[in-house]
């Protein structure tokens, strides 16, 4: 009888052990469908992987919008019906790589938008490679996804936007040059985006002799009061490269609070209504959209889609990255009465995209798949509250 | 020596020991009588924050209030502390009253399941987006205004009226425990519940009391949390694991240990985050670990807490 216990706890054990083993198995191999053709006729069906819930559900909120209003559109133009389906990814990469895993087991799913932080990419790109499904981001701009010896995502990702070795350099170059800055505080989050940020924005000061105190606070940090007692009164700038504008916002109302002279400069993370002590800066990847000229008639009709909520600058990139999605396929098409994934892959870079939503015409490098002449600009955010576009970084 | 970083400090840890405190108490109430964990009590205290917000919100808002901003805040207040005395009793009546015989374990996963329900249902009903009471623009920005200066050195009203009222708020609850009938009862019922039936003393009610004051107290200090920082659903997660952490160095089930030890952990919070992480050359991120390894460090040499009593077993 205990022989006959023992022998059953450890088949158990066993069993227990096998199913864990399987359960930590690559998920690579688990999420790979066979991918389904499309019918040029039928609905294209685009997943969006983004934060729709969380702390930085405003700017995933936002992008949604945008790009529902691309499907609608440019689908339109180019006679094509599009869908977007959305995937919730939060801030969190591990839910990132669930939200992945579902679009990819959806067939009916061509290409994706998204995700939209640095941290899901990394947590993604191979699973959606693997099911060789496209996904182009409109605002992941961490350097190393498509740079450096080892870029942390695959050539099945995108981005319609420039990365942060532009965004921090101008930023901190913007400091020295037109702020005068000799002091400088950089904060981080300890994640991905705000710390590949903030080193390239702590090496350029640096280089320029910018005396640099570097701060570290996480995405969970409630009471900013004395992290902010540490920054020294004659400090001239603090960047804050939170993906929490609320937390931005905090450490410059309490600068104020202690009689700090400095200044509150942002990420792209920032470009949300929470952000707001007047005089703050903020750099984005795409401009105001009522600055570029001939975009009237799609803004009115983003306002009238969307009504009671604000123009950021930190939607209309989404729109980018659905134009780019419904050029490859309608290049893909020709010719053709259904496409595949593959089939968008090969004609992402096909030809360049028209009437691009930032203005004038789009295309993606040549050596990369990042945009060709991307950049950044800069806002400051007014004595009202509202964010001024100021200039390009 | 920088004297505005020191003063600033001291401001700092007296502030977010207020937090700390008010909310320690609560734990430290609840586990006196019932010698339950209330893993709830930091969402309790996020409940009170919102409830300042949508009063905040339904009288106009920082910058059109209906009527007088100080108005304003009093309500926010007391409303604050009414919705989570009530929360607090609804908590006990059906969370935790049928599991009262039940294993001691038992009615731990019903604190942690109250937690997640709150949480969640405040992410569900008003999104997860932080959220803000706009202070700078209360009363024209008043409240950011310096109380008193010393040199060059200033502290905001903000900071004064966060203080004062924390301790406002502990000598009433020190007087209703020392000085009343109820508050006999509660101490009585603390140091043995089935002596303190046998003489008569309503339980129930007693123990339905100790949560009224503990979510009145967390009601009150969400609302002084939440006007300098933000609010969001997880809010109450480290202010109530900091808080519980308090009461435990004060001394569980001590009133005066959590008062105590609630001031001790702000002080220790501020000057680790400020200066601790500089002499040792540790980066500030990880202040949570220095001040932790402190704690832990102090528990091997003192367990009790600073005002418990040791543990006293029969043989």
């Amino acid at each position: 009888m205990k022989r006959r216990s023992l022998v059953a706890a450890a088949l158990a054990v066993l069993v227990t052990s096998v199913l864990a083993a399987s359960a930590g198995a690559d998920t690579r191999t688990a999420a790979r469908p066979e991918a389904a053709a499309v019918s040029c006729s039928g609905t294209i069906n685009i997943g969006l992987l983004t934060v729709l819930t969380g702390p930085a559900a405003f700017l995933g909120q936002d992008q949604r919008s945008w790009a529902v209003l691309a499907a609608q559109r440019v689908g339109k133009e180019l006679g094509l019906k599009a869908k977007i389906v959305n995937f919730d990814t939060t801030l969190d990469p591990a839910v990132a790589l669930t939200a992945a895993q579902r679009l990819v087991g959806n067939k009916s799913i061509i290409a994706a938008v998204g995700p939209a932080t640095s941290g899901g990419v990394a947590a993604t790109s191979r699973t959606l490679a693997d099911a060789q499904v496209v996904h182009v981001s409109p605002s992941a701009t961490r350097a190393t996804l498509t740079k450096g010896g080892s870029p942390e995502a695959t050539g099945f990702f995108y981005r319609v936007v420039a990365d942060d070795s532009v965004q921090g350099t101008g930023a901190a170059k913007y400091m020295v040059e037109k702020l005068n800055a000799d002091k400088v505080t950089v904060f981080d989050a300890q994640e991905p985006y705000s710390v590949g940020l903030a080193n390239t924005v702590e090496n350029y000061l640096k280089r320029r002799n910018v005396t640099v105190q570097r701060l570290s606070v996480t995405n969970q940090t409630t009471d900013f009061s004395s992290f902010v007692a540490r920054i020294p009164a004659d400090t001239d700038v603090v960047y804050t490269p939170f993906q929490v504008a609320a937390n931005a916002n905090q450490i410059a109302v309490l600068l104020k609070e202690q009689g700090k002279r400095a200044v509150v400069f942002g990420g792209d993370g920032t470009a949300d209504p929470a952000f707001k002590v007047p005089g703050s800066y903020f750099s984005n990847f795409a401009p105001d959209l009522t600055s570029v000229p001939g975009k009237q008639a799609i803004v009115d009709a983003w306002k009238q889609a969307n009504p009671g909520r604000s123009l950021s600058p930190f939607g209309p990139p989404a729109y980018g990255a659905v134009q780019t999605i419904l050029y490859a396929a309608k290049r893909a098409c020709a010719g053709k009465s259904s496409i595949d994934r593959i089939n968008i892959k090969r004609k992402m870079k096909a030809g360049p995209i028209p009437n691009w939503i930032l203005g004038g015409t789009f295309r993606f490098s040549s050596k990369t798949n990042d945009p060709l002449n991307g950049g950044f600009w800069l806002f400051q955010i007014q004595a009202d509250g509202t964010a001024k576009q100021i200039g390009r970084l | 020596m920088d004297y505005d970083k020191l003063f600033q400090t001291l401001v700092n840890s007296a502030t977010l020991g207020s937090t700390y405190a008010l909310i320690a108490l609560g734990y430290t109430m609840v586990y006196g009588i019932l010698k339950l964990l209330n893993f709830a009590h930091g969402d309790v205290f996020m409940i009170g924050a919102y409830v300042g917000f949508g009063v905040l919100t339904a009288t106009g808002g920082a910058l059109d209030p209906a009527f007088s901003p100080w108005l304003v805040l009093v309500l926010m207040a007391l409303a604050a502390m009414a919705a989570c005395a009530l929360l607090g009793v609804s908590i006990e009546r059906f969370a935790y009253r049928p599991l009262r015989d039940a294993p001691r374990i038992t009615p731990l996963i019903s604190a942690l399941g109250v937690s997640f329900f709150l949480s969640n249902s405040v992410q569900l009903l008003f999104g997860a987006e932080h959220r803000t009471y706009d202070t700078f623009n209360i009363a024209g920005g008043t409240l950011y205004e310096p109380a008193a200066t010393l040199g060059s050195f200033s502290i905001s009203w903000l900071r004064v009226i966060t203080v004062v009222s924390a301790i406002v708020l502990m000598v009433v609850l020190w007087y209703l425990v020392t000085r009343t009938r109820i508050g006999k009862a509660m101490r009585a019922t603390a140091i043995d519940r089935d002596a303190a039936a046998m003489m008569g003393i309503d339980i129930d009610r007693v123990i339905m009391f100790a949560f009224l004051l503990a979510g009145g107290l967390a009601g009150a200090a969400g609302v002084l949390f939440a006007l300098r920082t933000d609010l969001f659903p997880q809010m109450g997660f480290t202010p109530g694991l900091f808080a519980f952490t308090a009461a435990v160095i004060g001394g569980i089930g001590s009133i005066p240990g959590a008062m105590l030890g609630g001031y001790l952990l702000g002080t220790v919070e501020a000057l680790t985050v400020t200066y601790v992480t500089v002499w040792v050359g540790l980066p500030v991120g990880l202040s949570n670990f220095v001040i932790f390894s402190l704690l832990i460090v102090f528990m091997l040499f003192r367990p009790q807490g600073i005002l418990g009593r040791p543990e006293i077993r029969k043989v």
